[in-house]
């Protein structure tokens, strides 16, 4: 190729662009991985390779093992007959089967109908609003209470997958006493006499907002002159701080990430787990709307790449330890713009244009700007309020609110940090541990659990015998959220309250009531709690129906600039070094009090795609040039380092993060759950290739990944998530991680993902699907006088679509056309869909084994694209060639721009997964379905190989029966398995499956409709995805409804088909992704 | 206001009665109500007015049994009439009888409600009860011995004709003994033969020899036996094959000997009053004890110990104690293991709600004649079609087959009319080229199908 070739395409008519000139014109190179970028030859392989990992005829009759085999040829051929013919008489018998109908039926349960109870979700660091859907008194399905939540109701992954905690075998099952089980009688009895002997009593708690809980508490208090400590597994007490030192007021102030116009957070993840992530991601997609011209623009440094930066418009790579330089440069910044001066910010090592554009947009957008910080360390956190109050943040209608705060985060490290040194010196006599774990989750775990050998009486009211509970003299079960009636209090301006919605599955009774009884109170928590809201008959119905109650708020703040905020910005001290640690949560995992919810464990990370693992994140440059495996794959491992870390030593796998700042490295707290073998769950240990778990040389389990927590130090008592002064070195030993995101390529097409800029997209807002610059249609030439020019030219070209081999499905206008409509630019990567699809549609789990051979079963995966910021363009105007620049796109930028795209079956109009189906198990509905029918299917997996999607999944296994899943597949444990949805055939092995548009909804909601003699109106029916999704970025609706949401939305300028060139038609429209970055910076 | 209205209407009523007793006795004959009344017409009063509540003998239902009540009443005509008439007026005369009596049932079972009977009447049902003989009950273990309703082994086919199976088999080898024996006599007397013509007699065969020898001089015989022998076991494994998964007339037994002939046919009960989910859920559901309870909270008995036994089976379950007609307090509840009839394969998702709600289907078409059957069971096709009501369509395959679902979804016709549903639906058939198209073809039989609607689509039942 040369220059003159590729002007002349460049010259051609732009709005007749043909697959051809597409595939030239490319101006982005998206990747999914160092791999692809580089192209390896192991990444070749699994391109042409879907269904790794098979063993080929030749290398099975080339095992020498086989000669040794005693079975003979006739052997096997007689026990093939024989359990052939039976099979054939099993067959033919069917077994009885019983049926037993409740003796008593509740009024309100009709069998196979569903009823839904408000809830609320609070495990004091995640907070929803919710609707539990339960089947015959079973919870099988947790979705928002989209009516009367905060935000919607808007929940992630974790509060997703929280039904199937509740099911845990693992669970305490009855009160025990030194390991031995008791009644609940002789626990109360001994504990009566027992509390406040031998010392002071103490009562550790997470952060508990509901007044009655706190009530309760408060009695236990009184009857024993009690101290409370609140002990939450991630600290926030320099926000706490902060608004303390500033403003008079302990507390954290709401932030409305809705109203803001320009966001910068720096170190926050606030769309995947800094405080309240699930109602703040809610907030951030309205903000974010292209349609409504004015999107927040939103900057990011940090030093992980974080699933916020990966959102976020502009993003910059510092260290941990560069937070408060960078909150101090702002501010500096600021105060210069509003005439002040005083604080000595030094740029060193930053991107100060990035600082100084962020800056211009926070004071041209005062009063509706926000910044953020993750940091907590005391004086960032009052720059920042500093930064805010300067900004006019805090007044009415602003960003921030202080005047009904969070009631989240009330831990402080300190009291922790004296708990220990008391209890080590003897004068505490009781300590009860109510859902705290902080031998775990406390950096100081260690001492702690030296100290509780010294209290005469140890209680931890836990659903596990985790690492603190074990260590415990007593262990009393407390209930499972969905099994107790409790109130939370997120904000001071409404209660919410939770509700049981099945009986207690084990011996176990909740803290608030046990609480009660040691203070003599007799009653149940129920009456408790009815008396302490003091709510008439009637009111009281309508708070459980709606799952809350409204009050007004109760604080009146008067926020001023703090008079010392210039030297307080100048105390902020950090040294940096050449290699720092930043601690993240991950998406699924979040503190890892989850950590045994196999759905979450194989929920991939939303940045780095790994599943059952956590690992040390390296940027790509320092991976290559430490000599560190820069490619991981199924058969290429990653290089294991060796960290030490404030004198203790960690040995993790290293992955290659596009993204991360050079010279630091990324670890995710909440692994290595239940070290010393203690029952946290099943699913919390690594199993082997057989499926039983993995022991260590002395036997205990191995479990998922290293426990971070126990690498933090605190400064002067507030945790810091990252760690300077570190060293590592290489270990040569090498570890395999498994990665969802290597097999599903874009394979270098360029029709998958659509993304312009602000202005571009104002600018042609009103122009028609498929004229847009950034958004046309494909079309192909044909030998034809298309334009009636009098002349056959590229001109002459046709829609894709009118292309076809076969007769069309008549769908198009005829009965209903279901179909889904995904947003890019409001879909945050987040990964509610994924457990929501599993929750829904009884996805089997798989474990990390057959994630690493590429057999994850998920219907509904969310690909996640790098792309590079080198173009074509950019290559002209340096003067560099075509195949030069085509070089450079494929070269990784330090800080690529990142894509997430949910991908699911496309219910294609044209399937090509339909046409060679030898037994017609995969059909075209008349609602426009893609149908898969599993008791047609044989398994020849042509559909998989001819889908371009990549979505069909195969099942290789009895998912169910075989041992090799028994620990890892909720379906295998019998109690478990009470979550499977009773709508969905469980599938068996050898047939393929793949997203059904949740036709067991589509049916149901068509039957509701028919039942009431009304079309089915827009919104009845709702995907289980679309459903969680907490940005709305997934839409499902009838595309045949004119009025229909999906109809308007799928007319959108923005709107297109993934793949359109391949002709498949689907029934899924995916919308461009609109960023908000000045055009000239990276054109589009 | 109230108690001033409380008082006029006690008042009134008291009147009213009084006068009303008044007339009554000014027109009898002074000739006691107990005696002398029709029997015949008693009896039917009684079926009509008491016996829901009341036995003509000593027993006591939701309400004491009648027997001997004309001794207990003697010489208070007035005072019984009003009674049955109007209890509570009764109760307010003060009469210590009637409030012993009151006093003893009322907190149990509640008032009597005033029956609208004249006291003419009254002395048919009295006489009706006196002269009432308590029938003989049916000889205890004998179930056939009661109405046909209570006959469990209705409809079981006799085991064929295996006698005559056993005579073929015995005929078949006597001849093959005859043949076997006088192919040896033949062979025996040819070597005789040839020994006295001087020749060598013939080798010792043995019987398989001598059959395959036989074989190959009569070939063309064979050959024909051969081929339908053949035809023979293909047509047999192909019937035999084609009756995998069909279970029609799969008739378990259940832990209580429920007769559907005697509830849905002889009493008349809805099906959907105790399978009352069929309306509004997808499964028809096996009634609760609770909803038996319904009924059988007063009816205690059945018309023999056998049965009074299976009833005494739901009070088990549930708790209750016939004898003071009150639940256990604190009983451990014993749920009802029914075996299941219609078992569908776990990939099926069948609606019975669509089918009864949306659909309108009787549950005769696809459950055939319950009425006329004991135990529940899947009806033969057969016996559906026989069902003699409107609407029900006629199918051919065997029930609960898929062959036999989507045949149905082939005849069934929608009404597209009525339901702004499908108006919808066939709006967007009308408003549309290809919509269009797809009406004609959908109206070459004028009506639409199921089938034509996606009723033959994998994915309406497969998920």
């Amino acid at each position: 190729m040369t220059n003159s070739q590729s002007k002349n395409w460049e010259a051609g008519n732009a709005e007749n662009v043909t697959i051809k000139q597409i595939i030239r014109m490319r101006k982005k190179i998206y990747w999914t991985g160092p791999e692809e970028l580089d192209n390896t030859p192991v990444f070749q392989e699994a391109i042409n390779n879907e269904f790794s990992g098979e063993q080929t005829v030749d290398a099975f009759l080339g095992d020498e093992r086989l000669c040794e085999t005693s079975t003979g040829r006739r052997d096997f051929l007689k026990f093939m007959g024989f359990s052939l013919t039976s099979a054939t008489l099993a067959a033919c018998e069917a077994p009885v089967i019983k049926a037993i109908p409740y003796v008593n039926k509740p009024e309100e349960i009709t069998p196979g109908v569903a009823n839904y109870y408000a809830s609320t979700y609070c495990d004091g660091m995640d907070y929803a609003n919710i609707l539990v859907k339960t089947r015959e008194g079973r919870p099988i399905f947790i979705k928002s209470n989209g009516d009367h939540g905060i935000e919607g109701g808007a929940l992630n992954a974790r509060i997703n997958a929280s039904v199937l905690g509740l099911y845990d075998s693992a669970r305490v099952a009855g009160p025990m006493k030194n390991g031995d089980k008791i009644t609940w009688a002789s626990a109360d009895a001994d504990l009566v006499s027992a509390i406040g002997q031998g010392g002071k009593v103490v009562l550790v708690t997470p952060t508990i907002t509901g007044p009655a809980s706190l009530r309760a508490i408060d009695a236990f208090k009184t009857k024993y002159a009690a101290e409370h400590i609140v002990f939450d597994s991630i600290s926030y007490s320099a926000i706490r701080k902060a608004n303390l030192a500033d403003y008079g007021v302990n507390a954290i102030p709401q932030y409305n990430f809705a109203k803001a116009k320009t966001i910068v957070s720096v170190g926050a993840d606030f769309l995947s787990t800094w405080l309240t992530s699930n109602l703040y991601t809610a907030q951030y997609a309205k903000s974010r709307k292209p349609e409504n011209g004015a999107m927040a623009r939103h900057y990011q440094f940090e030093a992980n790449l974080s699933l916020t930066g990966s959102n976020a418009d502009y993003r910059s790579a510092v260290k941990p330890s560069e937070y408060g330089t960078v909150v101090k440069a702002i501010f500096s910044k600021l105060l210069s713009k509003a005439g002040q001066s005083g604080v000595n910010a030094s740029l060193d090592g930053l991107d100060a244009a990035l600082i100084d554009k962020a800056t211009n947009d926070l004071w041209s957008s005062k009063g509706n700007a926000l910044v953020v910080c993750g940091s907590n360390d005391l004086n960032i956190q009052r720059t920042v309020n500093a930064i805010n109050a300067l900004l006019g943040n805090y007044a009415a209608g602003g960003t921030i609110d202080l005047t009904n705060p969070l009631n989240l985060g009330k831990g402080d490290e300190a009291d922790l940090a004296r708990l220990i040194a008391e209890m080590s010196s003897g004068s505490v006599g009781t300590v009860v541990l109510w859902d705290v774990n902080p031998v775990y989750h406390s950096h100081q775990g260690e001492a702690f659990k030296k100290a509780l050998a010294k209290p005469a009486t140890t209680v931890a009211i836990s659903l596990y015998a985790d690492e603190t509970a074990s260590n415990c003299k007593y262990i009393l079960p407390g209930t499972h959220y969905l099994e107790s009636w409790s109130d939370h209090s997120l904000l001071g301006s409404r209660v919410d309250l939770a509700q049981p919605v099945i009986s207690p599955l084990y011996d176990s009774r909740q803290a608030q009531e046990s609480l009660l009884r040691w203070t003599g109170v007799q009653s149940s928590f129920y009456d408790f709690l009815r008396e302490t809201h003091g709510k008439d008959e009637l009111t009281w119905n309508m708070g459980v129906h709606n799952g809350t109650f409204v009050s007004q708020p109760i604080l009146t703040v008067d926020v001023v600039m703090s008079a010392d905020a210039i030297s307080v910005a100048n105390a902020i001290t950090a040294t940096g070094s050449e290699w720092e640690i930043e601690f993240y949560q991950k998406t699924g995992i979040g503190s890892g009090t989850q950590a045994n919810n196999p759905w979450l464990q194989e929920l991939p990370d939303p940045v780095t795609k790994i599943t059952w693992d956590n690992y040390a994140t390296m940027s790509l440059l320092d991976v290559e040039s430490n000599g560190l495996n820069k490619y991981i794959a199924q058969k290429d491992h990653a290089s294991v380092i060796k960290l030490t870390v404030n004198g203790k030593e960690v040995e993790l796998p290293v992955f290659p993060q596009p993204g991360q700042k050079q010279g630091t490295i990324g670890i995710a707290l909440g692994y290595g759950r239940g070290a010393n073998g203690e029952l946290v769950g099943k699913a919390a240990y690594q199993t082997g290739t057989k499926g039983e778990h993995l022991t260590g040389a002395d036997g205990t389990p191995i479990s998922v990944g290293k426990n971070a927590f126990a690498l933090l130090t605190a400064k002067e008592n507030a945790v810091q998530y990252y760690a300077t002064g570190i060293s590592w070195e290489k270990t040569g030993a090498t570890y395999p991680l498994a990665s969802t995101q290597i097999h599903s390529t874009v394979m270098g097409r360029d029709g998958v993902v659509k993304e312009t800029e602000i202005a571009t997209f104002l600018s042609e807002k009103d122009k028609k699907r498929g004229e847009a610059s950034f958004n046309k249609f494909v079309k192909l030439g044909v030998h034809q006088d298309i334009n009636g020019d009098g002349k056959i030219d590229a001109q002459d070209a046709l829609h894709v679509k009118e292309f076809d081999l076969w007769a069309p499905h008549p769908v198009e206008g005829v009965g209903h056309r279901w179909g889904m409509t995904i947003d890019l630019t409001s879909c945050t990567g987040c990964g509610a869909c994924v457990t929501a699809c599993h929750s829904e549609n009884n996805v089997p789990v798989v474990g990390k084994d057959e994630v690493l051979v590429h057999r994850d079963m998920h219907w509904m995966r969310i690909d996640r694209f790098y792309s590079s910021d080198y173009s074509l363009e950019r290559g002209e105007a340096e003067g560099v060639g075509v195949i030069a620049s085509y070089g450079k796109m494929e070269r990784p930028s330090d800080n690529p721009q990142t894509v997430h795209m949910p991908m699911m079956c496309q219910h294609c109009n044209h399937a090509p997964c339909e046409t060679v189906c030898p037994v017609s198990a995969t059909t075209h509905s008349n609602e426009g379905l893609n149908q898969m029918t599993y008791n047609r299917c044989i398994g020849t997996r042509y559909c998989a190989n001819n889908c371009p999607y990549k979505v069909r999944r195969f099942n290789w296994f009895n998912y169910t029966a075989y041992s090799k899943f028994k620990n890892v597949n909720p379906a295998q444990d019998e109690i478990s398995r009470m979550v499977l949805n009773p709508d969905v055939t469980v599938r068996t092995r050898g047939v393929m499956e793949k997203c059904s548009m949740c036709v067991q909804r589509i049916q149901g909601g068509k039957l509701e409709a028919k039942k009431a003699g009304m079309p089915v109106a827009d919104g009845a029916i709702v995907s289980a995805c679309a459903e969680a999704c907490p940005t709305h970025a997934i839409q499902f609706g009838d595309l045949n409804d004119a009025k229909s949401k999906v109809q308007s939305i799928s007319d959108n300028v923005r709107s297109y088909n993934a793949l359109e060139e391949v002709g498949t038609q689907p029934n899924i429209y995916y919308l461009a992704k609109v960023r908000n970055m000045d055009s000239n910076s990276n054109e589009a | 206001m109230n108690l001033l209205k409380s008082v006029v209407y006690h008042h009134f009523t008291k009147l009213l009665s009084l006068s009303l007793v008044s007339i009554a006795s000014v027109f009898s004959v002074s000739a006691s109500i107990h005696e002398g009344g029709d029997a015949a017409a008693g009896e039917k009063l009684f079926k009509a007015n008491c016996a829901s509540c009341h036995r003509a003998t000593d027993a006591v239902l939701a309400a004491p049994g009648l027997k001997g009540i004309n001794e207990r009443w003697k010489g208070k005509d007035d005072l019984l009439v009003q009674w049955i008439q109007n209890p509570q007026a009764a109760y307010a005369t003060g009469d210590a009888y009637v409030k012993g009596m009151a006093d003893k049932y009322v907190p149990n079972f509640g008032w009597m409600l005033g029956q609208a009977v004249s006291k003419e009447e009254i002395g048919h049902i009295l006489t009706y009860v006196a002269n009432y003989k308590d029938a003989t009950p049916p000889a205890a273990g004998s179930a056939s011995a009661g109405p046909d309703w209570y006959n469990w082994d209705e409809d079981s086919s006799k085991s064929e004709s295996s006698g005559s199976l056993w005579w073929f088999l015995f005929i078949g080898i006597l001849f093959l003994v005859i043949a076997l024996s006088a192919s040896g006599v033949r062979q025996s007397l040819n070597n005789a033969v040839l020994i006295s013509e001087g020749k060598n007699p013939m080798p010792e065969l043995t019987y398989t020899e001598r059959l395959k020898a036989w074989m190959w001089n009569n070939k063309e015989f064979m050959g024909v036996l051969g081929f339908f022998v053949t035809c023979y076991i293909v047509t047999a494994l192909y019937i035999a094959a084609m009756g995998v998964g069909v279970y029609e007339g799969y008739k378990p037994s259940q832990p209580i000997k429920f007769s559907h002939k005697l509830h849905a046919g002889k009493n008349k009960i809805d099906c959907q009053y105790c399978h009352h989910s069929a309306a509004k859920s997808k499964h028809a559901g096996i009634p609760s004890v609770n909803v038996c309870m319904n009924c059988h909270k007063g009816i205690k008995e059945g018309s023999s110990d056998v049965f009074t036994a299976e009833i005494q089976k739901i009070y088990d379950a549930i708790g209750f104690e016939p004898s003071t007609g009150a639940y256990i307090e604190n009983y451990q509840e014993k749920p009802v293991a029914w075996n299941k009839v219609h078992v569908l394969p776990d990939h099926v998702y069948f609606s019975h709600e669509q089918h009864v709600t949306v659909g309108g289907l009787q549950c005769q078409n696809c459950h055939g004649p319950v009425e006329t059957y004991t135990v529940g069971r899947i009806s033969p096709v057969e016996d559906n079609n026989k069902v003699d009501l409107p609407g029900i369509i006629k199918l051919t395959k065997p029930t609960l087959t898929m062959g036999w679902c989507i045949e149905c979804h082939n005849q069934a016709s929608i009404d597209l009319a009525g339901s702004s549903y499908y108006e919808e639906i066939h709006r967007r058939l009308k408003d549309t080229e290809v919509g269009k198209r797809e009406l004609r073809k959908y109206l070459e039989d004028d009506q639409f199908s199921v089938k034509e609607l996606g009723g033959w689509e994998c994915g309406k039942c497969h998920y």
